[in-house]
């Protein structure tokens, strides 16, 4: 008997991942309620913080309490969806202890498994965590500070899929030097201080001499959540389009330097274990 | 047509050795020392297409390394590998198309979701078209009986049924070669036995050609016309099962319980007791004297008795010395 071999249609099979992920985080129904009451609480302590500061003074920073609140829960909003740091400890410890084989099995680009069903995942919290926002919007009825012009709203978005994207393959470039380092506790470990430098977590990033910050934005994690979160509120419009090529650029050498490493490195894998 | 050709075939595992306590894991920071394994060791193998073909050995004998290199896993150290005319660590998407590998516990189901959520990921993932899908899938559950758990969240199903749904999983693309990685591991006698008619049915009716890995002498014996006994990464008998058991298998092993603890029971000369409590009795007899043990022991009206394969480890020891006198 012939095997059957189609011509595939080619996202087919990534959009099926990601729904089934999305299916899996429906499952746990108490998570999704728990997710809900999260976002929910950081709004709400987020308009008591400000309230009392705004209190004093009407801006800071040229910010009113509306476009502070604004910028506060996009941000926080966009975070929250950033979920990409597990795929890297799940890469290592698959390769660590050999059920990576279950993907190397499948007809499917790993890299592209593991985006797909990053983007279930985010689905599902997009979901949740919208809805739980312009609820509390509602609730407090918060002037919403947002960008009227549709073309920044695209690049935007845009931004926002890059900067995801770009989250996903750092992590699993990142778990898939588990083939040459054995150990990632390290790689992590800078990867995450350099995400929090740069997204101002550490220090203000008004800190900073202009030098540093212009070295900072050829860097992608500045255009992950900080400026779509500006672009969406109003601010940094003249930054869009470099924010755009900046990420498609580091998108493209993560995709080259995961293919390359999977090249080099794969032969290590034993697939011990099993 | 051979489906498998491997020529010389070897994969040698290197071994981190860590000197022991405190002060050896300081010094292996800067000093390693590793040893080579081979886990394979120059073996040659052709299987056809359409063949039911068991690999069997003991633990560690190299059997699972064997179809991590014929699936692509891991890739050989040395020698010539083809399947299905592929070097399969190439990993191309067109090769993977082709196969299909069942490990008896590692899992492509999502325990949270029904069985029928993974078979559409899998329609996807494959490609199949919905009448193809369809078609495969109610042959496979009807096979199987399992229609009324496909809407059943996977991780309430038992272990038998677990394993029917990633055989069918597995199957749902008409694989040309299905590895199967000891599939019966953990499966009482009845759902095993289930397996087993399945995977004879699969082979006859669609052609697939299986490998079959087991520790489990039944599962060799049921199956496989052929088999191949591998030991220390080496291919120590490659032919006819029904030779081997003929040749090597000297014993048998029997079961017995009692619902009252037996009286004056003898045992056969050439009887090994292996277990032996009041109420349970557990021996090895020579397989010419297995009748007449029976018959014996049934006076004793007992509640229960099993008869099983020898251990793998004794046939390939047996094997070995022979090749060792040659």
């Amino acid at each position: 008997m012939k095997p059957f071999i189609p011509k595939n249609p080619r996202f087919r099979k990534y959009r099926e991942i990601s729904a089934i992920y999305l299916k899996s985080q429906l499952a746990w129904r108490a998570d999704a309620v728990f997710q809900m009451l999260f976002t929910v609480t950081k709004i709400l302590f987020a308009y008591l913080l400000w309230g009392m500061v705004f209190s004093q003074r009407d801006t800071v920073s040229g910010f009113t309490l509306d476009g502070m609140l604004s910028y506060y829960i996009i941000s926080s909003f966009l975070s929250q969806l950033e979920l990409s740091d597990g795929v890297s400890g799940e890469v290592s410890e698959r390769i660590r202890n050999g059920t990576f084989s279950k993907y190397m099995v499948l007809p499917v680009n790993i890299p592209g498994y593991f985006t797909a069903m990053e983007a279930g995942c985010v689905l599902f919290y997009l979901g949740f965590d919208l809805a739980a926002a312009l609820i509390w919007i509602f609730i407090f009825r918060i002037r919403f500070v947002f960008t009227h012009s549709p073309l920044i709203i695209l690049c935007a978005l845009l931004m926002i899929i890059l900067g995801l994207l770009f989250m996903v393959q750092l992590n699993y470039y990142l778990g898939l030097l588990t083939l040459k380092y054995e150990e990632i506790g390290t790689f992590l470990m800078i990867k995450s201080n350099l995400v929090a430098l740069i997204t101002g977590s550490i220090v203000p990033l008004a800190l900073f001499p202009e030098a540093v910050l212009r070295g900072m934005k050829l860097l992608p994690f500045y255009y992950i959540t900080y400026l779509p979160s500006m672009l969406l509120t109003g601010r940094c419009r003249e930054e869009a389009v470099t924010g755009i090529l900046i990420l498609c650029l580091w998108c493209l050498a993560l995709g080259g330097l995961i293919r390359i490493t999977w090249k080099k490195y794969r032969v290590k894998y034993d697939g011990a274990g099993i | 047509m051979n489906i498998i050709e491997a020529k010389n075939l070897t994969k040698t595992y290197r071994r981190f050795l860590k000197p022991e306590g405190l002060r050896g894991s300081i010094k292996s920071l800067w000093r390693r020392e590793y040893i080579q394994k081979d886990a394979v060791s120059s073996l040659n193998l052709s299987v056809a297409e359409g063949e039911l073909i068991g690999l069997i050995g003991p633990n560690g004998a190299g059997k699972t390394t064997l179809t991590k290199m014929f699936t692509g896993i891991i890739a050989p150290t040395s020698g010539e590998l083809s399947v299905l005319g592929y070097y399969p660590n190439d990993l191309k998407n067109e090769f993977k198309q082709q196969y299909a590998v069942v490990m008896g516990q590692k899992s492509q189901l999502f325990f949270e979701l029904t069985a029928n959520d993974t078979l559409h990921l899998f329609k996807e993932i494959y490609g199949l078209s919905e009448s193809t899908f369809r078609e495969t899938k109610d042959y496979f559950t009807n096979l199987f009986q399992v229609r009324h758990l496909m809407d059943v969240q996977v991780r309430t199903l038992s272990l038998g049924e677990r394993m029917k749904m990633e055989l069918i999983v597995a199957l749902l693309h008409n694989p040309r070669i299905l590895f199967l990685d000891e599939p019966t591991i953990g499966l009482d006698a009845i759902a095993s036995r289930q397996i087993r008619t399945f995977l004879r049915q699969v082979n006859r009716e669609r052609g697939t050609t299986i490998l079959l890995t087991s520790h489990y002498m039944e599962d060799i014996k049921a199956l496989c016309p052929r088999c191949v006994v591998i030991n220390h990464g080496k291919k120590i008998y490659d032919g006819s099962t029904e030779t081997l058991f003929e040749n090597y298998q000297q014993n048998k092993r029997i079961s017995a319980t009692f619902p009252q603890p037996p009286t004056d029971l003898s045992l056969p000369d050439g009887a090994q007791i292996i277990e032996q409590t009041p109420y349970k009795l557990v021996f090895q007899t020579p397989k010419e004297s297995v009748a007449s043990v029976l018959t014996d022991l049934m006076q004793h009206n007992p509640a229960d008795i099993s008869v099983e394969e020898e251990e793998i480890g004794a046939l390939v020891e047996r094997i070995y010395e022979e090749n060792k006198t040659v």
